[in-house]
């Protein structure tokens, strides 16, 4: 009795401590000292659109859009996967140049920072990058409409650091169909299968974020290594073709894969997609907006984009989504694929960002509500980064071993 | 007393010069040729092999009746480094320039793989110093004509990244930013853009590659380049006056700024007469070139199988004249003479030109290093030519590439 009764007390005492280290932001000393002792990956951020007009400056704190290397060490953000992004529209040899481009600012990007950013390219070096205390940017393809269906240019962007690429984009490429276009390919052409072949070969990771379900199945059984979603979430909680469904979790877990949850309030909240369905006048309105304010500067209409939801927000036009929703898709995630294929992929400056998840600086309430809500210190680790870094390493392995038997 | 060491010494030297004699006979010179020429770095600037790996067809693994260059040939020939030329048509430009070029790369990239127990990819002087010790061969790419950049210098840092170490300014036509040596000059020389792509090439240790160039061009990247350029296949226009060679004038002020000559072994830059011959036929030869593009498409190789073809026909009919391998010797020593053996070199345009007789392919490489030997050069002078001259001017570019980016 005696010893539950001290137990008892040293608990106590211990909440209370751990409640009087709360500081404003309503983080915990534990909760910090774990969030900034981890390896925080996020698998998709749509900043490189910004570095194109050449006035961004990533260096300097901005108060617009939600990736800055300031907010990035405030937020410990230690490795970032920067998106190469152009429409689907754009294909052929303009794509491949575009691409180029966008691939040519983030290595400048890091050139111009070699304090504070290292290119990496593999799990290896993204912890070298954090013993230098550096932020690793990695870089990733969103859409394989920029192949211009050419295994060629494929070995070039790795040759050039591309980890991931995600096989479609909103539409259909010439090999792989996407869950927001009609199907044209029936998932996954022959030519698509040899594109997933010799990604495994390069070491360049599968990304399966916005392909249809069909596609989704085709490769993971063609995939010799583990996918990822580098930014979609969960269909069960909020119905959006871009989710995944929990079979679709659980295949992709099965087979060693990762679901990076995306904090896009369209994709984490039922209640505001159905509220955007209900009312198409209001992305008519909202787009209308961008192109007033930005004309075609594809970095400035996320940003605005972004801006103009949350004033339609506030106007009471669109419902109002919590950064908890992002707690509440990775605690489903994990409870139907488990705790080791779940993690991080914001679509910062891609999206329209929920209630308290404003920028990178907020990242700490993630690891503070997953502690709260009973996650070992390991697992939340794990879904911060550890996670992805397991599976990068495990592509890596493949990697060599297809090399070896060529 | 003071007769005895000078009748001593006379004897000596005459039994000293006997030996020499009896010595450096003809087999003794091969051999101490051929030590010299397979334990240096030979280096050749510019091959156009890639274009035969684009048809799907050819093998680098093996040994081939067809071209100059194959791995084979290589290990027999010596030659141990290699830059590959990434080459297309200077009317292609814009994204599809930048494609092609892609794909080129992709290509050569891809044949190092297939071949990594003979081939390796160097990007530097010291990887292929490293490439040699461990008795491979070393790859290096260089992309001939500014206009595969698309007008666009981001393309540079792209090229650079990729793997790629000099770029022709032009080729045979201007491109938007530079004139070239055998078109209409339209930008009188380089364009301010062509200066700061020049720059960039600079701060990204690519090397800056003058052959093709109108003289102007030359003068203005030699004005403004902080690394010596090279000329990667060029040939001496005081022997055959073409304006793909250069001026004595110009290799003079090149090699004051420390650069190099590549050697061109195209017959008609080695021979003013085959040159002049060549010229008076070029009706006939430019029709017959339009009608080997009709046949051949894009095939590249196609067409030059095809010009080799009418040019051994041209030539055994007695309208072209024959061309020795030795006028490439007399190009290097007219160098030598000119500016010293520090800034000669090789740069043979294998698989992309007509061989003169006697240096039919890269396995006849060493031949050059027994005929500089015969002519008294230095073994020391004969491994800068080899190679030598062109890893120093590599050196100075990354030593520069570093200074400038940690300048900014």
């Amino acid at each position: 009795m005696v010893r539950a009764i001290l137990c008892m007390g040293a608990c106590v005492a211990s909440a209370v401590l751990v409640a009087g280290a709360m500081k404003a932001d309503g983080i915990s000393e534990k909760a910090r000292k774990l969030h900034f002792s981890s390896i925080v990956v996020d698998t998709h951020d749509d900043t490189t659109q910004r570095f194109l007009d050449g006035k961004f400056d990533l260096g300097a704190r901005s108060s617009a859009g939600s990736i800055d290397i300031p907010r990035m060490r405030e937020g410990n953000l230690g490795a970032i996967f920067f998106s190469i992004w152009i429409p689907s529209k754009v294909t052929g040899p303009e794509a491949v140049d575009k691409a180029l481009v966008q691939i040519d600012a983030v290595r400048e990007q890091v050139r111009r920072h070699p304090n504070e950013l290292f290119l990496a390219t593999t799990a290896g070096e993204i912890r070298e990058a954090r013993k230098q205390g550096k932020i690793a940017a990695l870089i990733g393809v969103e859409g394989g409409h920029m192949i211009n269906s050419d295994l060629g240019v494929l070995r070039s962007f790795a040759g050039l650091g591309v980890r991931y690429m995600t096989l479609t984009h909103s539409g259909n490429d010439e090999w792989a169909d996407s869950s927001t276009d009609k199907p044209a390919h029936n998932g996954l052409t022959d030519f698509g299968k040899s594109v997933v072949r010799e990604m495994n070969r390069l070491g360049v990771m599968v990304d399966i974020s916005h392909v249809s379900d069909k596609t989704f199945y085709d490769v993971l059984e063609i995939s010799k290594a583990p996918l990822i979603a580098s930014h979609s979430s969960c269909r069960a909680i909020c119905d959006a073709p871009r989710n995944m469904t929990d079979q679709m979790m659980k295949d992709l877990a099965a087979k060693g894969g990762v679901i990076q949850v995306n904090y896009h309030v369209g994709f984490l909240s039922q209640e505001f997609r159905d509220a955007e369905k209900a009312n198409p006048e209001l992305n008519k309105a909202i787009a209308a907006e961008v192109m007033k304010r930005c004309g075609d500067n594809e970095g400035c209409q996320l940003i605005e984009g972004d801006r103009i939801t949350r004033e339609y927000v506030e106007q009471g036009k669109l419902p109002r989504v919590d950064f908890s929703k992002i707690i509440e898709h990775i605690d489903h995630a994990v409870k139907i694929a488990g705790v080791d294929h779940v993690g991080l992929g914001s679509d910062f400056d891609g999206a329209n960002m929920p209630y308290g998840m404003e920028d990178a600086t907020k990242l700490p309430v993630i690891t503070e509500a997953l502690l709260k809500k009973g996650y070992s210190e390991g697992d939340v680790k794990k879904i911060l980064g550890e996670n992805t870094l397991r599976v990068m390493t495990e592509v890596e392995r493949v990697s060599r071993e297809l090399n070896a038997h060529n | 007393m003071r007769r005895l060491p000078a009748f001593l010494c006379v004897c000596v030297c005459l039994c000293s010069g006997l030996f020499l004699a009896i010595g450096s006979s003809a087999d003794d010179l091969a051999e101490r040729a051929r030590k010299l020429h397979f334990s240096s770095i030979v280096l050749d600037t510019h091959a156009d092999t890639p274009q035969r790996m684009l048809t799907g067809k050819f093998d680098l693994g093996k040994r081939d009746t067809d071209g100059h260059v194959d791995i084979p040939r290589m290990r027999e020939g010596g030659l141990n480094a290699q830059f590959f030329s990434i080459f297309i048509s200077g009317k292609i430009l814009g994204p599809a320039a930048i494609q092609q070029a892609l794909d080129q790369i992709d290509i050569v990239r891809q044949n190092v793989r297939q071949h990594s127990k003979d081939l390796t990819l160097a990007t530097t002087a010291e990887e292929i110093r490293q490439a040699h010790a461990e008795g491979k061969i070393a790859i290096l790419m260089g992309i001939e004509g500014g206009h595969m950049i698309g007008n666009d210098i981001r393309m540079v840092r792209i090229y650079s990244a990729l793997g790629v170490r000099y770029m022709t300014l032009a080729h045979f036509y201007n491109d938007e930013w530079a004139d070239s040596s055998t078109d209409k000059p339209a930008h009188n020389g380089l364009t301010d853009f062509g200066k700061d792509v020049v720059r960039e090439m600079n701060r990204q240790g690519m090397l800056v590659d003058i052959s093709h160039v109108s003289d102007k061009t030359f003068y203005d990247a030699l004005e403004v380049s902080k690394v010596p350029p090279i000329a990667s296949h060029s040939s001496v226009r005081a022997i055959s006056n073409h304006p793909r060679n250069m001026s004595d004038d110009m290799i003079k002020a090149l090699a004051a700024k420390g650069g190099v000559i590549q050697i061109n072994y195209e017959r008609n830059y080695l021979s003013e007469e085959y040159r002049k011959a060549f010229a008076e036929l070029a009706g006939d030869v430019s029709r017959m070139e339009e009608k080997f593009k009709k046949e051949c498409g894009d095939d590249n190789e196609c067409i030059g199988k095809a010009e080799i073809k009418l040019e051994k026909e041209l030539t055994d009919a007695g309208k072209l004249p024959h061309v020795s391998w030795e006028k490439i010797i007399e190009h290097i020593d007219h160098v030598v003479k000119l500016v010293g053996p520090d800034h000669v070199g090789l740069g043979s345009d294998f698989d992309g030109a007509d061989m003169p007789d006697g240096l039919e392919d890269c396995s006849k490489l060493p031949k050059i290093t027994e005929a500089l030997l015969r002519k008294g050069y230095s073994e020391t002078d004969i491994r800068k030519i080899l190679g030598g001259n062109i890893l120093r001017v590599m050196e100075q570019s990354e030593k520069m590439s570093r200074e400038l980016q940690a300048a900014q």
